[in-house]
């Protein structure tokens, strides 16, 4: 038990840096080549004060592709352009609309929906 | 210039922003243990007949009357939204100080900006659209009179809760408008002590000459009337300094005679407030536990007592700090009373780095601190007290605070995020 030092758990290091090995001393030949591993944050939230996770729990818009338990991924602060999804506010609940020429105005856009996550399994 | 942007009814904007249903309509929310109102909205506040800091049971049957929609208080989705309010202000200008939990003061100065009203309107809209917060906007040459201009604003509820002192003639027209007791600092004494002098306005205080304001009021009344007469004597905070002492004392959702649940009570909190002391990388030398009854039941015995232990060397231990918070607490505990309440302190602080030790003291890190860290790194991976000391126990229902109305934690639990659908069942095991 004296020795818990080395036992310590440690948590990992958001560092994509390579080490220098401790035995030879020489550095690895990937030294200069190693980059930070793909993050999904960086693609799908580009504003994050603004983006919100909403999951969807009926089957109501099962003809436009988003199912139950899929995650909606939105964002507040872009105003949705016509064929896109917003989640607009009707009628003091929340519906997913798809975007046309004639709506926009008239409705209640609470955000644009920019990605929706599906579980395959 | 500096602009001061407030949220309005900032408890219950985050509340309606994930409740469309709610727009419009009165809320409240709760303090803790739901005991009595602790904010309103606009339309809760319109109807008069309701009580502020009232006892909720006492006031249940009026809200229902008015519906009212009440929430027990949601710090954590709170805390959240206020975070995104302040990272939107950041887009704005890169000095921003976050004055409280819904006011932040952001510098404009160091940018160049022809029109202040359009920054102004600029600042409220993008904010409300990203985060779904309305909020006011003053902005001055000065803290405190950006303040004023944003108390009038929405004292007036003009220009859509933004006012720009952009000239000397809309300055005079401020502080004619305001009483001394509206401005920032001047607390209850100063108030009655100017108005006997005759001094009724903010205009009355800030055209006062300046020796007679630093001979009544100190050179703290002196910075105020010159911030009044435009020329900037505060500076903008945007470090958070770290704090002096960290501490937490929660009534419990049900008065306590068994000492047992206490000490439970006691160590959970010790284990909070330790988790916040290693997050700003300080150690306590000092740990203080109270405990009291209610004071304010008529019926029961009356019984409070605080203790202060003293820690041989620094620490942020959870292990060492609840050892001794529970050597105290075994002190102060009398039988026979119905306590109400725990608070743990922890005080004379310093940085990790900054450890004055005695001779005899072991600089390596001592067991203790050790274990501690893997507790923390186990928590981080696996959920919050995951692992936790013994003798916090597993009977957090019998002494918790009482939240029956609590919202969702929409932005921060994938367990609780908000729903789309007319489906009831909440599919509250789907996470990733």
């Amino acid at each position: 038990m004296n020795n818990l030092e080395n036992i310590l758990i440690k948590k990992s290091e958001n560092s994509h840096r390579v080490k220098r090995p401790t035995q030879t001393g020489f550095s690895s030949p990937a030294t200069h080549y190693a980059e930070p591993r793909i993050d999904l944050n960086e693609v799908l939230v580009t504003n994050s004060s603004a983006t919100f996770f909403i999951r969807v729990v009926d089957d109501e818009h099962n003809e436009v592709g988003i199912n139950t338990n899929d995650v909606l991924i939105v964002d507040k602060s872009i105003i949705p352009k016509r064929n896109q999804f917003a989640l607009a506010t009707v009628e003091d609940s929340f519906k997913i609309i798809k975007i046309d020429e004639t709506s926009l105005s008239e409705l209640n856009i609470w955000g644009t929906i920019t990605y929706i996550i599906k579980s395959t399994l | 210039m500096i602009g001061l942007v407030d949220c309005n009814s900032f408890y219950a904007s985050c509340e309606q922003v994930f409740r469309p249903d709610l727009t419009n309509k009165p809320v409240v929310v709760l303090s803790n243990n739901d005991g009595c109102i602790i904010a309103a909205n606009k339309e809760a506040k319109a109807l008069t007949d309701i009580p502020m800091f009232q006892p909720i049971f006492k006031i249940r049957k009026l809200l229902d009357e008015n519906n009212v929609t009440y929430f027990s208080s949601n710090y954590t989705l709170y805390s959240d939204m206020s975070r995104r309010v302040m990272d939107t202000l950041m887009t704005f200008s890169p000095r921003v100080e976050e004055y409280s939990i819904d006011e932040s003061f952001v510098d404009l100065g160091c940018l160049k900006i022809d029109d202040y009203n359009v920054i102004a309107h600029n600042i409220k809209n993008t904010v409300h659209k990203n985060t779904g917060i309305p909020v006011g906007v003053g902005i001055a040459k000065t803290k405190s009179l950006s303040k004023l201009a944003n108390k009038y604003a929405k004292k007036i509820q003009l220009n859509n809760n933004v006012f720009v002192v952009d000239s000397e003639k809309k300055r005079q027209h401020l502080l004619r408008n305001l009483q001394v007791k509206d401005i920032w600092g001047i607390g209850k004494k100063h108030t009655i002590r100017l108005q006997n002098n005759g001094i009724h306005t903010a205009l009355d205080f800030a055209n006062m000459p300046v020796a007679w304001v630093r001979k009544e009021m100190t050179v703290i009344g002196e910075r105020l009337w010159r911030e009044l007469n435009n020329i900037p004597c505060l500076e903008l905070e945007t470090e958070a300094s770290a704090k002096k002492g960290i501490g937490t004392a929660k009534s419990f959702g049900y008065k306590l005679t068994d000492y047992s649940l206490i000490e439970e009570a006691c160590s959970y909190y010790v284990a909070e407030v330790a988790d916040l002391l290693r997050q700003q990388k300080s150690l306590a030398s000092q740990i203080e536990v109270s405990l009291q009854t209610n004071q304010h039941s008529s019926i029961d015995k009356q019984y409070r007592n605080k203790i202060y232990m003293n820690l041989d060397t620094p620490t942020d231990s959870t292990l060492k700090l609840t050892k001794e918070a529970l050597k105290g607490l075994r002190q102060i505990y009398k039988n026979g009373y119905r306590y109400k309440k725990v608070g743990v302190n922890l005080t004379q602080l310093v940085h990790q780095n900054e450890v004055q030790t005695n001779l005899f003291a072991n600089p390596h890190k001592s067991e203790s601190e050790c274990i501690t860290r893997v507790i923390d790194n186990l928590n981080s991976k696996f959920g919050k007290n995951k692992i936790k000391v013994a003798t916090v126990g597993n009977r957090t229902k019998e002494w918790a605070l009482i939240k029956e109305h609590r919202s969702p934690r929409y932005t921060t639990q994938w367990g609780e995020l908000m729903t789309v659908g007319s489906s009831l069942c909440k599919p509250n095991k789907l996470v990733f």
